[in-house]
Parts: structure tokens; sequence; C-alpha cells
């Protein structure tokens, strides 16, 4: 505050360039911090961003993005506003938070600050000018490269995220030789019951199997379309040359298949998966002991 | 086989033909087809039929119904039709459609017809 | 010079004919016009129905709107283009009349374009842009041009600037000259081949992978295969969407007699011919959306769609 006039006594006409500015800039926003962090979180209240967080969040999250803030208009280094961007991305995304919130909060930071300068330096509006010129420049390059970076980190996110959940849902298990067994956890919907059966099918290709046993017993709900896609399952492996049998099928299950038409005598169903799989080891051995005794006659 | 070079290949191996299809055949040559396969039956005495289909990116309804009509009326032959190399994008697009191959066996790929016929074989001289 | 003796031939009341040729060929997405498209395409085709009120309407409102885009160009803007795109001036020689080189007359011209559908938009809604950078964002969305849309910060504009949110929709949407159109002529057997190749292809190369892929390819392939046995001609149009999401759009249209019952038809085993009654009914289920309309003796259209599902393994 008080080096107001010293500060610009000693950097006559730097319009040039703004760099010569930015250190009384920074050194403002430091003095000032509790006050224009309050300023900032109260404006971020009244636009009903971040509402998924608590208070306490709000005052550890918005030291922790304010005091970054500073330190990159400080240094103006690219790792700096990269490290940033992504830094803010990772603890925020978690929370649910949505790519304007993000963006919002960030451009009413550099509003808060655009006016706390606007108001120490209005007495001069050559000063005012300069230190905005300086200003303005590095805090949209910080709010752009924000934006870009939280889209970025959250598309990659949710793309691990899908993958994990795919990977651990729908595991295509080579028993043995021969043998897959599919065992299918958790709630199914269309899309995943469509996902499941190319995985299989070319599963089936993979491992060259003739046998399948789909393990129905971890998926709680199977409606008619799930139903459908099962079906289609069986009869899509049988074209591939390989046998299905399900196990694990619960009653409710089963007459959701008798309901839809499904000849359940047409389907290989076992109650539980160690039945099926020995069904499976019958099934591999079957024309192996048939030949023996073929030959054996 | 006269429907040209490139479109299907008709093999005997013993009593065994092997037909393979080489490229999309449109309804009129898989027709064509299906005479040529149903003569050669005739000719050959054939007891075993391998129709393999790997080379196929489709399998529409016509493709589907004719692949059957020949294992139907090679079944009245006395001849077994095995349909080998359906793929697995294929087989789930058959099944949508509602297709299948009735009573037709299937296998994985040539080898596997084969021994499935040579099973069928060995089974059947008991 | 060319360039004035197209000017020359416009004579102030003949605008309008020259604008509305002009336009047509420079405005890539018109997407009103679009939308009338989408809106008939269910209709069976016939061309001697008469263009309907509504459309009539549409059509001069989007006269007006033309006519005040070219006006707000500069007269050189306007000689080039219209010199271009009505008299079929090619830019070399458009180029050599102004001493100029080809590339700079292309790119100029691609910047008049991106101006004159700005304009257009904004005359059509009768309105102004509400701040000086409104223009320079619109025109840098128009362009495509990502360089200068980084320049006048068009992404932050486009947040805080509702009018441009808006307008940006449109100008976003052009995408490039359709080169996501096929159409294929269905008059005999082996252009049912063509047809899900051509669908094929193009879905592949937006992205479909695997299953889904093969499924547009079978349900083409049923389509068609209805054409050329019940109506012996007619022709299949295979379009990528872009809106409301990613998708294939297949349409197969025929004159001929039409299907009595298409309910019926597309039950499972109907058939008016021996060995045929999975098509349609299959068809549908390989497919997203599914549509059939049919009038005796006006033919038959077939529209059906397949989303691109980014979800699905590949
Ligand atoms: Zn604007």
């Amino acid at each position: 505050m008080n080096t107001d006039e010293t500060a610009m006594d000693t950097e006559p006409g730097s319009s040039l360039s703004g760099n010569h500015l930015l250190p009384q800039l920074v050194a403002h926003l430091r003095e000032h911090r509790a006050k224009l962090r309050d300023e900032w979180a109260s404006r971020i209240r009244d636009a009903h961003l971040l509402e998924a967080m608590t208070p306490q969040e709000m005052v550890a999250e918005t030291t922790s993005v304010y005091d970054n803030y500073v330190e990159v208009l400080e240094t103006g280094s690219v790792e700096a506003l990269q490290h940033y961007a992504r830094d803010l991305s990772e603890r925020i995304i978690p929370r649910g938070v949505e790519t304007h919130e993000v963006v919002g909060i960030v451009l009413l930071l550099r509003d808060v600050l655009a006016r706390s300068l606007f108001e120490k330096y209005q007495r001069d509006f050559g000063l005012l000018n300069q230190i905005l010129d300086a200003y303005e420049p590095a805090a949209n390059r910080i709010a752009n490269t924000v934006a870009v970076s939280f889209v970025d980190e959250r598309e990659r996110v949710i793309r691990q995220q899908q993958d994990a959940i795919r990977e651990l849902s729908t595991p295509v298990l080579p028993v043995r030789e021969r043998l897959l067994i599919l065992p299918i956890i958790g709630v199914l919907d269309s899309e995943r019951a469509k996902q499941l059966t190319e995985q299989l099918l070319s599963g089936i290709r993979t491992h060259r199997a003739k046998v399948v046993v789909i393990d129905i017993t971890g998926a709680p709900d199977v409606d008619e379309t799930v139903a459908n896609h099962l079906v289609q399952t069986v009869d899509a492996s049988r074209l591939m040359g390989a046998s299905v049998i399900i196990t694990g099928l619960s009653p409710t299950i089963a007459q959701t298949l008798v309901t839809i038409g499904v000849d359940l005598s047409k389907m290989n169903t076992i109650g539980d998966l160690q039945g099926g799989l020995e069904e499976a080891e019958r099934l591999l051995g079957y024309s192996v002991t048939r030949k023996e005794v073929s030959e054996g006659s | 086989m006269n429907s040209g070079p490139a479109l299907v290949s008709i093999l005997r191996q013993g009593d065994t033909l092997v037909a393979s299809v080489h490229t999309a055949l449109d309804d009129s040559e898989m027709i064509r087809f299906q005479n040529d396969l149903v003569r050669q039956i005739g000719e050959v005495r054939a007891r075993g039929i391998i129709i393999d289909v790997a080379a196929l990116d489709v399998i529409d309804s016509f493709g589907s119904r004719t692949l059957r009509s020949i294992a139907d009326i090679a079944r009245l032959r006395g001849a077994t039709t095995v349909i080998v190399g359906i793929q697995p994008e294929v087989a789930f697009a058959m099944v949508r459609l509602g297709m299948d191959m009735g009573q037709v066996p299937t296998a994985l790929d040539l080898e596997e017809g084969l021994a499935y016929l040579a099973r069928l074989r060995a089974v059947g001289a008991s | 010079m060319r360039v004035l003796a197209a000017e020359d031939r416009i004579e102030p009341g003949m605008i309008e004919p020259y604008a509305i040729a002009t336009v047509r060929n420079v405005m890539a997405t018109m997407w009103r016009r679009d939308d009338r498209e989408v809106r008939n395409r269910h209709r069976v085709f016939d061309p001697t129905q008469p263009d309907d009120v509504e459309n009539v309407l549409v059509a001069s409102e989007e006269q007006l709107a033309i006519n005040e885009a070219l006006r707000r160009l500069t007269d050189r803007e306007r000689q080039v283009l219209l010199a271009h795109e009505v008299s079929g001036a090619a830019t070399q020689m458009l180029a050599d009349e102004a001493g100029s080189t080809a590339g700079a007359v292309a790119a100029q011209l691609k910047r008049t374009r991106a101006r004159l559908r700005v304009e257009y938009l904004l005359a059509l809604d009768h309105i102004e842009p509400p701040t000086d950078r409104c223009r320079p964002v619109l025109l840098a969305l128009s362009s495509a041009d990502r360089r200068r849309q980084r320049e006048v910060d068009a992404a932050r504009h486009l947040l805080e600037c509702d009018v441009c949110a808006r307008l940006s929709e449109p100008l976003l949407d052009r995408g490039p000259v359709r080169d996501d159109v096929l159409h294929v002529t269905i008059g005999a057997d082996p252009d049912i081949v063509s047809a899900r190749r051509a669908a094929r292809d193009l879905a592949a190369q937006a992205g479909f992978t695997g299953t889904d892929l093969t499924m547009l390819a079978t349900a083409v392939s049923e389509v068609a295969r209805n054409i050329v046995r019940f109506a012996d001609n007619g022709d299949v149009t295979i379009e990528l969407l872009e809106r409301p999401r990613r998708g294939i759009r297949v349409v197969a249209r025929d004159m001929g007699p039409g299907i009595a019952d298409v309910e019926a038809a597309l039950q499972d085993g109907y058939s008016t011919y021996s060995g045929l009654g999975l098509g349609l009914p299959g068809a549908r289920r390989l497919m997203d959306e599914f549509n059939l309309v049919s009038e005796a003796g006006h033919g038959t259209t077939v529209s059906m769609t397949k989303w691109f599902d980014p979800k699905g393994s590949a």
C-alpha cells in the first residue's frame, strides 16, 4: 500500500513490458490474500458454484488455488501453469465438479483480483492501464489453460474408470484348453450385455473354445432385454461351433426366459458353477470316450 | 466350378467336399454356388461337406437361407454339411437378425470341421 | 474485367435470384433447409407434389436474409464471390484479373464465405451482435480457423455471450463439405453388395467398429434386397450424422408398388414372396431406429439409424 508512489516513480513509462509491474502486482495480491480470498469465496457462493463442497473444503481449496494462482502469475512459467491446472483438476474432479464450474471459479478469481487492482490504482490511469496490461494476458492464460486441462483430465479419468469397470465386470476366463468361463457379475444393462457378447465371441475365436460356461449367479437382475441378449449369446456361440452351459440360473430369471418364449429345454442349464464345469469336462471329453468305445467294440 | 475362379473354390478330399467362399457373393452368385455345389455332391457321392465362410463379412437372411438349403439338400442325398468360419461379428449380427443354422452343425474353422466329420464317421462306423 | 462483367449482369431487381444461386453454393449448411428435409424424409417421394406453403414461406425468409447478408459484404468481396459462384469464374482467372495469385483469391473467397454465413445468420434472426468482439469470434468460428479462434479467445467469449453461443451452433455444425453422404442406385443383385459395402466404409471412417459395422451392413443388405425384389429399382442413401450425436442414417427409397400392410410386414415371418420374411423386422432389430412409410402405388421409404457408441468395445 505505502509503496504505491515509489513503485510508480521507479517504473516510468514501462508500457513496453508489463513484466516490470508483475512483482508489485504479486506483492499486492499476497498482502491482501485473506481479504481477496474471502471475497472470491463469497462470489463463488453467490454464483452457486462448487456447491458439492463443505465450507471447510471451500476454505482449504480456495486458499490453495489462490496461492498457486499468485505463484503462477509471479513465475509466469508454462510448467508451473500446467502443473497448477493439472493439480487443480485432479483434486477437483473426484468431487463431481463440472467443467463450467471450474472455468467459472477461475474467471471469478480473475475478476476479483482485477477489481482489487482497479481500486488500488484508480487514481493513476496510466499506471492502472499498465498494471492491467500486465495482469490480463497472464490471467486469461491461466483461465484458458485450466479450462483445457480440466476437460482433458476429466475425459481421461472417465475413460480410465470405464476401462476399469469393463475389465472388472466382464472377464472371459480361459479355464483350461477349449473351455471358457464367463462370470457375469453385477447389474446387466443392454449395453453391457452387448459388450459381453462381443468379448465372449472374440474369446471363443482366440482361445478356440469348444465349451463356454456362462455363470450368472452374480447377476441379480435380468430383464427381458437382457434375457434376449443371453439367448442371442448362446445362439451366436453355437454358430461359432461352441456349446454354452448356463449356470446359476435363479428361478426368477428362468421365469423371465420362459416368459419371453425361450425353450429352456434347448438351453443347457446346470444349477451351480461346479456342476457346470463338470458338464463342460464331460462335453470336452465326450468324443474321446465315444471314440475309444467305438474303437474298442 | 465355373462361376469365376476368384469367388468360390470347391475341393474334393476323399468323400468330403471342401467349399471355400473367397469373397462377398451377391444373391445370383450365391444361387450359382448352391447349384454347383449340389451338382458336385451328386457327382462325387460326397458323405461330408464343409463350407468355409470365414471370408464373408456379412451373412444376411438370404445368405443364411441359402446355406441352410444346401445343407438340407445334401442331407437328402446322405451327406452331412458343416458350416465353418463364421466370424464373431457375423455370428452376432445373424442372431440379431433372427437367423440361425437350424440343425446344421457349425465349427470354428476348417480343422474343427474336418475333426467333426471324422468323429461322425468313427461313430457311424461302430 | 470479368468480375465487373458478372456484376453488370446483376441488375438491381435481379439480385435475388443471383443471391439464392450463390448462397446455395456457398452455404454448406442451411440448417433450416436441413430440418425441413429431415422432416420430409419419411414422406414418400412424389415429384408431382407441389412445395407446401411452409416451404415457400421459409424460402422467402431465407432469401431476404441472404440478400441482406450479401449487401453487408464489401463491393469487392461481393464481386469476386458472385463472379466465382454465379458466373463460375475460376480462381486462377480471377487472380489474373486482379494481378493476384489463385491461392490468395481462394483464401479471400473462403473468408468471404465465412463472413456471408455470419451475416446471413445475423440477418435471419434480425439481430445485431451485442459486443465488438462478437463478429471476430463468429468469423473465426465460421471459417473453422482454429488459430484465429485462439487469438480472439473464442471459447471464452462463447461462455460469456449468449448471442454468439446460440449462433455458433449452426456455424460449428457446418462441418466439412458433404463427403459424408453416399448414394447407391439399386437395380440388381450386385447393388445389394455395393450398398452394404458403402455403408460399412462410411461407418468405419466415422469410427464404428466390430459388431456395429456388421450389423449396419447386414441391415443395409436387407433393405436393399427389398428394393430389388419388390420394386425393381430405387436408391439407398447413407449419411453420416453428427447431431444429436454421431451416427449413420440409411434411407432406402423406391417407387415400387408399396407395402399394403406395413404392420404385418414388420412381423417375423411375413412375406409376400417365397423365402423372405426376416428382412425388414431383422433390419429393425439390427438398427437403433427404424421407420417405414409405404403408400400403395407410390413406393416405400425405409429410414433407419445406428448411433455411434463410444463405450462400445473396439
Ligand atoms: Zn458475442
